[in-house]
């Protein structure tokens, strides 16, 4: 396969192509910055068209491609004057993205149109053919624009896996959404470190009126979960019904066949790996840790009590 | 990296002009830069060079060379070739930059060369950060989008059958991208990453997308109103956890505030299991009251394993 830098250089010469010979007189510059060039790769990407045509390959055959003085000229390549259509791929991202940006109602208008037109050149009439809905909990645009403004925010937030609640005080870096969750990162006063918080287990939010400095931009955002000394570990069959556990959950894969796969899953208290196995029933099945078990039967004595049940 | 370039500068320019399919022998002979190649040397590189066309989506086709089809040449159309313009102005173009910036759809492709294809944009940093991360997002959803397009069937494994689909529509909600299609007359859902060996059938035009359907229509909100059962569902929800099950009940059921903070909800369910599996997460915050047959499957899931 030829290498993924050849392909780009390839595309990139085949989309610029079309707009200098649809824009004549265009300076150096404006193609530099429209299309990502660099002087320099630009003249080497011009020089490569102009020894390129068809046969014969003699003068007259060759397309013409230059720098004169300050503008881009291309003459003599008129079977390049139309860009290549997208791929499925390019058209699916570029909507998607744009759609993406819409359900949050952060988009300026012009994307509005631009989808509009978009959609109508690859997917014709059919209105909801491409759906995505980024549905936000209370607080994502709150915590936006605090992120945005470098203010501290107070926050009354809910560990649902072992049910304490915490006041903090927290400088927001970031806010966004990953496998259907919104969340955000930053910095916990309280705690004194780095935190990823879910946006949704945020039961009241306010501003404390205190600034912090925003980083100018940070690192994509990611869910890591890294385990500690004092984590509980617990090795789980899961059954073919509880696969997506492996999905979501910061897990090793043990062993895996054709009727489920055997994880190890850490966590920083065995009330969320109980949860978790109480509510996958019969297709998980716990094989080791003793304080996973013990979590589990006590929740389960909890819950048959409730319901006035033997266990 | 120059001497590839230029070949297939060269091919591509051939190909859109000659107006008529042309074998590989004659492009061997015709075209600069594959002249000096052995027979195996040529072979290797024309397949490379195909594959190149036709990652860039240049339509790349077999047709027969003349009227005994015995001789199968290679055309580009180029109409085929062309993007229709959708007429996009600069505001527009660095609006998508943007959103192709802070939105990634799982597995897709770097947004700068479909951007380029659409006349490029000024690509300074915007600064902003990801925001949203349309999951580990498979490569077939390229395939599938194109099927829904062309109006190709789609054809892949889904829980341990093979599947022929007309498909209608894709769908991103909560996290996951959900393919919407009939199957045999009936619209059908189906999860993108659980449908394997997907590929698109042959044909353009194979079925008719009834007019103004709304696939988004077909994809539940919750996990417990994605199933075939009808039945409602009453239960309580303790002070502590109240908060949860009104943010995550929404309108979706009606709701009755306790004196002592606590919520009765009145659900509908369509999946018991999904809906029971929620309720465990409430741990002892929430009793199902009725109906009594579901009370006792609840019950009885508990006692699983025990």
């Amino acid at each position: 396969m030829t290498s993924p830098k050849t392909a780009k250089r390839l595309n990139r010469i085949l989309a610029m192509l079309p707009w200098v010979i649809a824009n004549s007189g265009a300076s150096v510059d404006e193609v530099c910055e429209r299309f990502g060039y660099s002087r320099r790769d630009l003249a080497a990407d011009l020089d490569l068209v102009f020894v390129c045509g068809l046969p014969g390959y003699g003068p007259g055959d060759l397309m013409v491609a230059y720098i004169d003085e300050d503008e881009v000229v291309v003459e003599l390549a008129d079977y390049f004057a139309n860009p290549v259509r997208l791929t499925p791929p390019e058209a699916l991202s570029l909507l998607a993205a744009g759609m993406a940006l819409m359900s949050t109602g952060q988009a300026p208008e012009a994307l509005e149109s631009a989808v509009a037109k978009l959609q109508k050149v690859v997917l014709g009439a059919d209105d909801d053919a491409l759906v995505v809905d980024l549905a936000e909990p209370p607080f994502v645009a709150e915590l936006r624009n605090a992120a945005a403004g470098g203010n501290v925010v107070r926050m009354v937030y809910t560990a649902l896996a072992t049910g304490s609640t915490s006041d903090r005080e927290v400088e927001p870096w970031v806010v966004f959404t990953t496998l259907g969750n919104w969340y955000v990162r930053g910095y916990c006063r309280s705690a004194e470190a780095e935190r990823v918080f879910r946006v949704d287990r945020i039961r009241e939010l306010a501003t404390t009126g205190d600034t912090f400095e925003s980083l100018p931009r940070p690192s994509d955002p990611e869910i890591g979960y890294t385990p500690s000394e004092e984590d509980v570990r617990a090795v789980i069959r899961l059954g073919e019904n509880a696969r997506w556990v492996a999905e979501y959950y910061p897990v090793e894969t043990v062993a895996e066949d054709g009727e489920g796969l055997t994880v190890r899953f850490s966590a920083s208290d065995p009330s969320v790996v109980a949860r978790l196995l109480l509510r996958l029933g019969r297709s998980a099945e716990l094989l080791e840790g003793a304080e996973v078990e013990e979590s589990l039967a006590e929740m389960r004595t909890r819950v048959l009590a409730r319901y006035g049940a033997h266990p | 990296m120059h001497k590839v370039i230029e070949r297939i500068l060269n091919l591509l320019a051939f190909l859109l002009t000659v107006g008529r399919p042309v074998t590989a022998d004659q492009i061997r002979t015709t075209v600069a830069g594959y002249g000096q190649a052995t027979d195996d040397a040529f072979h290797r590189m024309f397949e490379r060079d195909k594959d190149l066309l036709r990652r860039l989506g240049i339509p790349l086709e077999l047709a027969p060379t003349d009227g005994w089809q015995v001789e199968h040449g290679y055309v580009v159309d180029p109409e085929n070739y062309a993007l229709p313009d959708p007429g996009l102005t600069d505001d527009e173009r660095a609006a998508l930059w943007l959103a192709a910036e802070v939105v990634r759809v799982g597995g897709q492709v770097a947004a700068p060369d479909a951007l380029f294809k659409l006349g490029g944009a000024p690509m300074t940093a915007s600064g902003e950060p990801l925001a949203a991360s349309l999951t580990e997002g498979s490569a077939d959803l390229g395939t599938a989008f194109s099927a829904i397009a062309e109006r190709r069937h789609l054809l892949f494994g889904y829980r341990d059958r093979p599947r022929r689909v007309d498909p209608y529509g894709l769908v991103h909600r909560r996290g996951h991208w959900y393919l919407v299609g009939a199957e045999n007359e009936v619209v059908k859902v189906f999860r993108m990453d659980k449908a394997s060996q997907v590929g698109a059938g042959d044909d353009p035009d194979a079925f008719a997308r009834p007019v103004g359907f709304r696939a988004s229509e077909f994809i539940p909100e919750t996990p417990w109103e994605a199933g075939a059962e009808d039945m409602v569902a009453r239960v309580r929800f303790d002070h502590a956890m109240a908060w949860w099950a009104r943010r995550q009940i929404g309108n979706r059921g009606s709701l009755i505030e306790a004196a002592d903070g606590g919520i009765e909800a009145v659900i509908p369910v369509a999946n018991p299991e999904a809906f029971i599996g929620w309720l465990l997460s409430f741990d002892d915050n929430a009793e199902l009251l009725d109906p009594p047959e579901l009370r006792q499957r609840l019950v009885d899931r508990v006692r699983v394993g025990k």
